[in-house]
């Protein structure tokens, strides 16, 4: 009987210390869940334009970690919160590195489909004045062309906007389009395509 | 397509759009307009482009190497 009782006290006293252990980490875990808050807002607006995909896994975590506290299960959500800060600056290394892969890209592009643009352009310009068409090109054909220059030629202009307005990801999207669109074009006519248009 | 140059790739150069072509043997501007154009008479068009190099449409010479607008 004796024993039984001194077991539960040691049951107890095991329970109470477990207890203030895992309260004792409330503040800890609030402090690193706002912590965790913060350093993602740091960098959120400029990842969420280059890598949403991994903004998100962050805000799951965050939000597991919230989860874990109002479960009262602070020891689980201080570890998921103390986690964060270095999948942030994770987050902001792959932010950065793909804006730097899209403006090599764009500084490429904005540099080389002005000179094809011009160069379709000018042929058919001339050919609009011919009275007959070159072999493998006829009426439908050339109308065909017109529309796919005009078409990237708005396209263009709509890339360069977003690109003015800090969207390099559409503005990249746009470019990708504008180039397929007068490879196109350049091949109907039966031009010579700039190989550097021709890779991916 | 003969006489047709390929553009070069690699450097500045990989986006040039300019288009070339190379003067065949028989060749004269009317051929080369008539072939890209399908219009002979547009030979105009080459010569204006190509005056650095062309003193009269009429004398091209094998071998030339001829911006096509």
């Amino acid at each position: 009987m004796k024993s039984k009782r001194i077991l539960v006290a040691v049951l107890c006293v095991a329970l109470g210390i477990a207890l203030m252990s895992c309260a004792s980490n409330k503040e800890p875990a609030a402090a690193a869940i706002k912590t965790a808050e913060d350093a993602l807002n740091a960098v959120k607006g400029e990842a969420m334009k280059y890598v949403p995909d991994k903004v998100k896994a962050v805000e799951d975590a965050i939000t597991a970690a919230k989860g874990s506290f109002d479960k009262k299960d602070y020891d689980t959500a201080l570890n998921t919160a103390k986690a964060i800060p270095d999948k942030v600056k994770e987050l902001a290394t792959a932010a950065a590195t793909k804006k730097a892969e899209l403006t090599k890209g764009w500084e490429e592009l904005s540099a080389g489909l002005p000179k094809m643009l011009d160069a379709v352009k000018s042929r058919l310009d001339i050919l609009s004045k011919s009275k007959k068409l070159p072999a493998n090109l006829d009426k439908a054909k050339l109308e065909g062309a017109k529309s796919g220059y005009e078409a990237a030629v708005k396209m263009w202009d709509d890339a360069k906007t977003h690109f003015s307005g800090g969207n390099l990801t559409d503005a990249m999207a746009k470019a990708a389009t504008v180039k397929e669109k007068t490879v196109e074009v350049m091949k109907t006519l039966g031009m010579q395509v700039p190989e550097a248009a021709t890779k991916g | 397509m003969a006489g047709e140059e390929k553009p070069k790739g690699g450097g500045a150069d990989a986006w040039d759009a300019t288009q070339w072509h190379v003067v065949q043997k028989g060749e004269t501007l009317s051929k080369i307009s008539k072939k890209y154009y399908g219009d002979p008479n547009l030979y105009m068009k080459i010569f204006e482009a190509n005056k650095d190099i062309l003193k009269n449409p009429d004398l091209i010479k094998v071998g030339q190497k001829l911006r096509i607008p």
